[in-house]
């Protein structure tokens, strides 16, 4: 970790900060990774990128051959 | 040499006693693996990304892209001195805007699709009306925002009335557009801020840094949340997780990562097949893919659970230096020193 400072008052500034975020309250990276998996198999269906389009009507850039409203 | 005074004595050792004990109460949480923990999931499907559309109008490098709020428009910036906003939909020219410098880094899109910004070398963030041109017929130039002591490396418009720079000079500013004044600026890292992403509640954001490290804030705060550690070189790009929970990064160091804000600590680790720098990273709709564009030319996907390298996307003929996914997940943008922009789905 690279805590480079120069003046009593940077020093001062940079160990507050650490106590400020040493203090939070964290939770088990089981229950993280959990909730993490939870939101991904909701959104899945969602995920065009993942499942592709269900129907070409909703393929953006399908060829369109007649009119379409914009 | 002057002896130091006791009082930074005794900071400097509350300072590693603090790091030893940030670090041993991480592991203590450390109680799973994610790949470990996502082994019997279903493995991604075979999908291949293609080219959907190759944007080609650019003269020079373009550096940067990001989508509109419509997921169907987005804008670039390149050193040939324009923005160009697109049609994603159709590869189609919208708007060209010609820059007052060449030297663009970074571009952003409002939300609402009615204003986009850019900045770089010139110090500047300058933002522009889409729907309104000025006499000459380009989009009429609604703010400068000058006062940077350093390149312009990143932007996020919090709203059509806010907007959130990150820069070389290392701070982090907030402007109100309306009024033209920087409602905060703080130092934010230890070294140039190049990336910034904004959470899905846009209440807080994650920045990235040549430091090596990403912090976490409250977009109404000017002290962090959090500090994660763990990459070993400059950190290109971060982008949020739509969950809320998780952000992506990619950095120098020729890796990858996921971090966890809740348990504070790093959770995937991804490396692509040969080694090079990534300049940029995106998550898919869900996050179950991680993408990252890099300086092998190519965009790098990984199923972000499994931490497995899912694909590689070529194309481009030259280093890949930003992507964006569309709000709706429906597509990837992809901007390169080849000039130029491909819509991958």
């Amino acid at each position: 970790m690279d805590m480079m400072v120069s003046t009593l008052q940077q020093q001062r500034a940079v160990t507050e900060q650490l106590r400020r975020e040493a203090a939070i309250k964290r939770i088990p990276v089981s229950v993280a990774v959990s909730d993490i998996i939870k939101y991904i198999n909701e959104h899945e269906q969602e995920d065009c990128l993942l499942v592709g389009f269900s129907s070409q009507k909703v393929n953006p850039f399908r060829e369109k051959s007649s009119c379409t409203v914009l | 040499m002057p002896k130091e005074d006791p009082e930074t004595t005794a900071l400097k050792k509350e300072l590693t006693d603090l790091i030893s004990k940030v670090k041993a109460d991480q592991e203590k949480l450390a109680d799973a693996k994610l790949a470990e923990k996502c082994s019997d999931l279903g493995d991604v499907p075979k999908i291949r990304f293609v080219t959907k559309k190759t944007l080609k109008g650019h003269l020079n490098k373009v550096n940067s892209v990001h989508y509109s709020g419509d997921s169907r428009h987005c804008v670039t910036g390149s050193l040939d001195g324009k923005l160009i906003i697109w049609d994603t939909w159709s590869g189609n020219k919208v708007q060209i805007i010609p820059l007052r410098s060449a030297w663009v880094m970074s571009v952003a899109f409002a939300p609402s699709g009615n204003f986009v910004a850019c900045g770089g070398m010139d110090n500047m963030c300058t933002v522009y009306d889409v729907n309104n041109r000025d006499a000459t017929g380009a989009a009429k130039m609604v703010r400068e925002l000058a006062g940077y002591e350093g390149f312009l490396s990143s932007c996020r418009f919090l709203d059509d009335t806010h907007i959130l720079t990150g820069s070389g000079d290392m701070k982090i500013c907030v402007w109100d557009l309306e009024a033209g004044k920087r409602e905060m600026e703080f130092d934010a890292h230890a070294g140039d801020v190049v990336s910034i992403s904004l959470s899905p509640d846009m209440k807080s954001y994650v920045t990235g840094s040549v430091d090596k490290t990403c912090k976490l804030w409250d977009v109404r705060d000017e002290k962090a949340k959090q500090t994660f550690f763990g990459h070993e070189a400059d950190v290109n790009s971060v982008c949020y997780h739509n969950g809320g929970y998780a952000f992506a990064t990619a950095s120098e160091d020729k890796t990858a990562r996921l971090f966890d804000i809740r348990s504070d600590q790093q959770l995937g680790h991804y490396t692509p097949p040969g080694a090079s720098g990534f300049t940029s990273c995106a998550l898919s709709l869900s996050g179950r893919y991680l993408m990252a564009g890099s300086d092998d030319n190519s965009v790098h996907s990984w199923d972000t659970l499994k931490v497995s390298h899912t694909g590689t996307l070529n194309g481009h003929e030259n280093r890949v230096t930003s992507i964006s996914v569309a709000p709706n997940g429906v597509a990837m943008a992809s901007c390169s020193w080849d000039s130029s922009v491909r819509v991958w789905g």
